[in-house]
């Protein structure tokens, strides 16, 4: 299971750079008027923004496209079939499925609407540690047991991962035939979910233990790392501007404000 | 069952994340009431990573298999640490897998996370009477499990088709509901057996672990 989303966050870019709470701030409302978008033109403006976001990013075109191959087969099916389903006006038919135009419109756009926010999204989170863009979204406002459960919960994922691995392995070991459906194998199966979680609770006991002696909770709040240049804040400048444009193109290419709540 | 991105209107979105931001702001109050809130963090957090784990064990469902969600049982276990060991647990997949997506992070956080908490006061029933019985907790473990993930399956239907961004006619309508509620069926059997089958485990193996951080 491919866990890391930071193995690029080594290179230099103007993204790399970035103050991360103002690059969270930046794309986030990018992200966020991208979904408002419901005309054509603006989707292909979108895709534009889109594609020079990632360019200036210099993260390798095969790092999205390796992230493609998660995403819900859902969203697949759903682009697939609605041009086949909604809509009254029929464009052409292929044996008895008739393929219709508002079907085929909203695929579209909800086919590059995706595509957008996902490459935007692994742009913010690609650019830069993970464990840096959760201190960027403590510093924001995050309240701190969200921000503790989120580096704590990150921290040991590999780790219960492993465990998990290597359960599975000895599972097999032992003439496991994971593919065979019986009561006996559900049985198993619940046990090794226990045993996982059986085994986090015994380490999070130790871990709390070490986290006292390191003086969690009586340690001063660490200041924030983070510095903001000016090149920073005209860079989230730059990023709230073509998301308002975003937002205000939509309402003058669509039917007024309405269009944004449809 | 994660709705991605570019699929639902602003105005829904914005309402799923107006209520997550509720329901979040109602968990960690309750969690600060308690005695103290610290010691419980390690504890939930390592849980909410191992329920993540736990998560991608596959359930052989002839012809096919399916993965556990297990929102139920983490309700059950986790309390008023539940939903904001969703939100994490959702936040993870959207950013690692692209499974679900950040501006639907609130919807899809309600739609797990609102029947964990109903699966969390299902299960604390079985406190009433003798609270060491393995046949309440296997029954009410069965429940928890079983009516969170209807209820999730519920709201996820319903959200998906009462927004979908395009025309469908009621026939259509009416004829993927019945789908997607037919073909989650054998899911909601087994999260509710799985869910009983850990929750007796555990009561045997660790009890302690069973009553709510």
């Amino acid at each position: 299971m491919k866990l890391a989303l930071d193995e690029y966050a080594h290179l230099d870019s103007p993204f790399h750079r970035w103050d991360p709470r103002c690059k969270l701030v930046g794309f986030l409302a990018v992200i966020f008027a991208f979904s408002f978008v419901r005309d054509l033109r603006m989707l292909a403006a979108m895709v534009v923004v889109t594609v020079t976001i990632y360019i200036v990013s210099r993260l390798p075109a095969s790092f999205t496209l390796s992230r493609l191959r998660y995403p819900s087969f859902f969203l697949l099916a759903l682009v697939l079939i609605l041009p086949f389903l909604a809509g009254h006006t029929i464009v052409m038919s292929i044996g008895p499925l008739d393929l219709r135009q508002e079907g085929l419109i909203a695929a579209l756009q909800i086919a590059t609407r995706f595509l957008c926010i996902l490459t935007i999204g692994v742009i913010l989170f690609g650019t830069a540690p993970f464990l840096t863009t959760i201190k960027a979204m403590r510093a924001l406002g995050l309240p701190a047991i969200l921000a503790d459960m989120l580096l704590l919960a990150f921290r040991y994922l590999h780790e219960i991962g492993g465990d998990l691995h290597k359960m599975q392995t000895a599972m097999r070991l032992r003439g496991f035939n994971k593919h065979r459906f019986s009561v006996r194998a559900l049985r198993i199966l619940a046990w090794l979910g226990g045993s996982i979680l059986v085994r986090s609770y015994e380490r999070s006991e130790w871990v709390y233990k070490a986290m006292l002696l390191r003086g969690y909770g009586h340690a001063p709040h660490p200041r924030s790392e983070f510095h903001t240049r000016s090149s920073d804040i005209i860079t989230l400048s730059v990023f709230l501007l073509v998301a308002a444009g975003f937002v205000a193109g939509q309402i003058l290419c669509g039917s007024g404000s309405g269009a944004l709540l449809q | 069952m994660h709705i991605p991105d570019g699929i639902l209107p602003v105005p829904v979105t914005a309402a799923g994340y107006a209520a997550t931001a509720a329901v979040t702001w109602y968990s960690v109050r309750k969690i600060n009431q308690q005695e103290n809130p610290r010691r419980e963090i390690p504890k939930a957090s390592l849980l909410t990573a191992a329920f993540f784990v736990v998560s991608w064990i596959h359930i052989p469902v002839p012809p096919t298999s399916v993965h556990l969600v297990l929102n139920g049982l983490l309700g059950a276990m986790l309390g008023y640490f539940a939903f904001p060991a969703i939100l994490i647990g959702l936040f993870f997949q959207a950013v690692m897998f692209q499974h679900g997506g950040l501006t639907t992070l609130g919807v899809n956080a309600m739609i797990m996370g609102f029947p964990a908490i109903i699966a969390y006061y299902i299960f604390r029933l079985r406190e009433l009477g003798n609270k060491q019985s393995v046949r309440k907790t296997a029954i009410f473990g069965f429940l928890a499990g079983a009516v969170a993930i209807v209820l999730s399956v519920v709201m996820f239907v319903v959200i998906l088709i009462n927004f979908l961004p395009a025309d469908l006619d009621i026939a259509t309508e009416r004829a993927a509901i019945y789908t997607l509620a037919i073909a989650h069926l054998p899911i909601m059997a087994i999260e509710g057996v799985i869910t009983s089958l850990v929750a007796v485990f555990l009561q045997r193996v660790r009890p302690e672990l069973l009553e709510s951080v």
